[in-house]
């Protein structure tokens, strides 16, 4: 019972049953939701997403919105594959990905610089640096859709399970880079709760002059987030390439929102401090099945941003109502105004 | 060892050509505790940040336990045993209480993983040296502020402060809590804790500490044992003005209602009935939580009621927003100067104008920055708001000038009923006597005030008839002359 009480503060409880009442209904209008192939749809739709989340989840967490990873994403795996094509590289795969991820750490450390040196507003200093990198990819690279290298391609067909629904004749598989977004989570999931580093990203969102007194050093993990931020956003960026089996240049930007609002919704607060991986992989997975599946309820695709719309408004309502309800007890003396 | 912990001789500090600090020397004595007292601005908190190091000292030394330094680092200052707890506490509201007690020591050992058991028994240790229970795995913001402090006190501990410095540890407090506090001042003394304490409450004062050292202008005015200072004397060297004793007032008559709650009801209070007259101070009082602030803020229109009318001369009126008691002449000072009322980033100017602008703007709507300006300076003068230049932020204002910025607001709008919550929380006594005054010349002049207040002087000060609350519900109320600390205090337990 005490388990059960203190998973009812938790607002990613509520996104579970969301998630859970939201499959019945399209189960019991289509029969078609708790079936292997939609499933495992669901599963691969989710894999990019989710590793978004990492980074809009670590963002918030310490320091504020970063909106930069869908064109971090875009201009370092763009980099990563063009570098990788014209030098007729055929290798493993790994090598694209060190690639990719270095230049995605050099455009992350543009922004922790300029966050944790002048102490500007993520959001603005990741709108600004997004921009930049927008308009160097179209602009100075001048990139195009492209055809992924061969390496990249063989590893984009290679399969982890493939399923078949036996009554309906769909297939669906599932690929590789599943298995990077697991990894990506177990590895954050340890760094945060299980090193004194990953104990200062939460200290730091929660009060950062109570953090820099109690001695973390706070400008050197708040660069740190950035720093990372930016490798994931890089694989990332090559997941979504290899799973679409060719580099398109322009369907990156914009997918910053959702990736937000899933994380928002996962009950990650967006002042800082709180939040769960947990959470973000549910946020990503209602998103997810809203768009995939929502058609299978007979829910005409038009309508489907209205109801993204609304689960989004509604599941922050529940978080931000009990962020209310535990802030009124909590009384922030007034500071001295020397 | 010698008798004195800590001295610091001839500190002075200044912030581009102000003096914060003019040659300051203070003794504290092993095991005393010393009550540092000085109204706002006068280098409290900076003398504090120079001891815990995190202020370079222009000039000037500290010696601890024998040992001297010109500056110190904030990481030497803790090895010396010195422990700061600020205002804030310097706690993570978003974290367990396990954590926030065991950061500091393992950072502090340079420990790189998380071991989970050893937090808790560091957690453990802390508490049981105040012994104080509480739920470890608790996320701090939903504790109630005490216990935040109670933390960041056995946090202190922990490091093996010798002497702890407390930063106006009460102004949260409710007086329970001030209490419990006080019981492990006490108890950390016996222990041969030092404690240096940083306040501007009388009381307070005089009940914990052995020696005060009063501080203003950035000078140490004078450091005596308690024993040997009185009320009088103490006022006299934190404001360096003479204050005339307070008359007892003569029961005044009152004839013209204003304002009349029936049976008023809504979330926090019920069935509250009460008569304002012209030219009337109506205390409100009752320990936190009894209702008042909610009273205050439903009279207002800021919380809706549930049932019951108020009568505005007479007639009611269904306050249900603020532009409707603003438009029958209803003005609120908040609880909360800082986070309801104003705007610090912006001018006294346009602080004191905002209300007003309306009425200030000339035809088409236009508002010139001279009216703004002569309005604003009137007010600035009549009111006495200690500034050079009514162009700077209010920020910049001491909590007293701020909240007489606040007050201008209202009064420019010559309100018939101003309701004050919490008039001079935080202000210094100098200012609190200006305000206090303020009061009552404008009751005298027929504007009819209802003064919402637990601090027992200030509604003797002020009121002519108060309502006791607790619990929701109003269970006393004292007319003119039976109005004394004794029927109040009795009233209010």
């Amino acid at each position: 019972m005490k388990y059960f009480d203190q998973l009812k503060k938790q607002s990613e409880f509520y996104v579970f049953l969301i998630i859970i009442l939201l499959g019945i209904i399209i189960q019991m209008r289509s029969g078609l939701f708790f079936t292997n192939n939609n499933l495992l749809d669901i599963a691969r739709s989710m894999i990019v997403p989710s590793i978004y989340a990492i980074c809009a989840f670590l963002a918030f967490l310490s320091t504020g919105p970063d909106v930069s990873f869908p064109l971090i994403a875009a201009l370092s795996s763009y980099i990563a594959i063009d570098v990788t094509t014209k030098m007729g590289y055929a290798g493993p795969v790994i090598v694209t990905f060190i690639i990719g991820i270095f230049f995605g750490m050099l455009m992350g450390a543009l922004n922790g610089f300029i966050i944790v040196r002048y102490k500007f507003p993520s959001l603005i200093v990741t709108l600004g640096t997004s921009t930049i990198y927008s308009g160097l990819l179209l602009g100075a690279f001048e990139a195009q859709r492209m055809d992924l290298p061969e390496n990249l391609a063989d590893f984009g067909r290679t399969s982890l399970m493939t399923v078949v629904n036996q009554k309906s004749g769909l297939g669906s598989t599932l690929p590789m880079t599943f298995l990077i977004m697991a990894g990506l989570y177990i590895l954050t999931y340890l760094v945060l709760n299980f090193t004194m580093t990953g104990r200062g990203v939460y200290a730091l969102g929660g009060d950062e002059v109570s953090a820099e007194r109690a001695g973390f050093n706070v400008k050197q993990i708040r660069f740190g987030i950035f720093l990372i931020n930016g490798a994931i956003a890089a694989i990332g960026g090559l997941c979504y390439s290899i799973m679409s089996m060719r580099y398109l240049p322009t369907e990156f930007a914009g997918g910053e929102m959702i990736v937000i609002a899933a994380v928002i919704l996962g009950g990650t607060r967006m002042t800082g401090g709180v939040g769960t991986l947990k959470g973000c992989i549910l946020g990503t997975l209602l998103l997810t099945m809203v768009s995939n599946s929502l058609i299978l309820a007979g829910v005409a695709v038009i309508w489907q941003r209205v109801f993204i719309g609304m689960i989004i408004i509604i599941g922050t309502a529940v978080s931000a109502l009990q962020g209310r309800s535990s802030a009124k007890v909590s009384h922030k003396p007034r500071k001295e105004a020397a | 060892m010698s008798d004195i912990i800590l001295s610091v001789n001839g500190i002075k500090k200044s912030f581009g050509g102000v003096h914060a600090l003019r040659g300051v020397d203070i003794n504290i004595k092993r095991g005393e505790t010393h009550c540092l007292a000085g109204e706002n601005g006068s280098g409290k908190s900076t003398i504090i940040k120079v001891i815990s190091g995190v202020y370079k000292p222009d000039a000037g030394n500290i010696t601890i336990d024998g040992s001297e330094y010109s500056e110190m680092t904030p990481q030497e200052a803790i090895r010396s045993g010195i422990q700061v707890i600020y205002q804030d506490f310097s706690i993570f509201p978003n974290l367990s209480v396990i954590e926030n007690l065991a950061f500091n020591q393992v950072l502090a050992n340079k420990q790189k993983l998380v071991n989970r058991k050893e937090f808790r028994k560091v957690a453990e240790e802390a508490v049981e040296k105040i012994h104080f229970s509480v739920d470890l795995d608790a996320r701090v913001e939903t504790l109630p502020v005490a216990d935040k402090q109670l933390i960041a006190i056995s946090r202190a501990l922990l490091d093996n402060a010798k002497l702890i410095i407390m930063d106006e540890p009460t102004t949260a407090l409710t007086k329970n809590e001030v209490g419990r506090l006080f019981e492990i001042i006490e108890d950390l003394k016996k222990n041969g804790v030092t404690i240096l304490f940083v306040s501007h409450k009388l009381e307070e004062v005089f009940e914990l500490s052995d020696t005060i050292t009063i501080f203003r202008n950035g000078e140490n005015v004078i450091s005596m044992p308690t024993s040997e200072i009185n009320e009088e004397k103490f006022t006299y060297y934190m404001t360096g003005r003479k204050f005339d004793k307070e008359e007892p007032k003569a029961a005044r008559m009152f004839s013209e209602v204003v304002l009349e709650a029936k049976n008023l009801s809504a979330p926090g209070f019920e069935d509250v009935n009460f008569k304002l007259h012209k030219g009337e101070i109506l205390g409100v009082t009752g320990q936190l939580g009894s209702g008042r602030t909610e009273l205050s803020l439903a009279l207002f229109g800021m919380l809706k009621k549930t049932a019951g009318e108020t009568l505005i001369e007479g007639k009611e009126v269904d306050i249900s927003s603020v532009q409707i008691a603003q438009k029958n002449g209803l003005a609120l000072v908040p609880e909360d100067r800082l986070t309801e009322g104003l705007f610090l980033p912006q001018s006294i100017i346009r602080n004191i104008t905002v209300s007003k602008l309306g009425k200030l703007a000339g035809k088409m709507g236009i508002i010139s920055e001279k009216t703004l300006e002569e309005e604003s300076s009137d007010w600035v003068g009549d009111i006495g708001v200690a500034t050079k230049d009514h162009t700077l932020p209010v920020q910049t204002l001491s909590g007293g000038n701020q909240q007489k910025v606040v007050l201008a607001r209202w009064l420019s709008m010559s309100p018939r009923v101003l309701i004050l919550n919490g008039p001079t929380v935080g202000v210094d006594i100098g200012a609190k006597y200006d305000i206090h005054r303020l009061l009552r010349e404008l009751a005298l002049q027929g504007m009819a005030i209802i003064v919402v207040s637990d601090d027992v002087s200030e509604v003797l000060a002020t009121c002519d008839n108060v309502i006791v609350m607790q619990g929701g519900r109003v269970t006393g109320y004292i007319s003119g002359q039976d109005l004394n600390t004794d029927s109040l205090a009795q009233a209010i337990q």
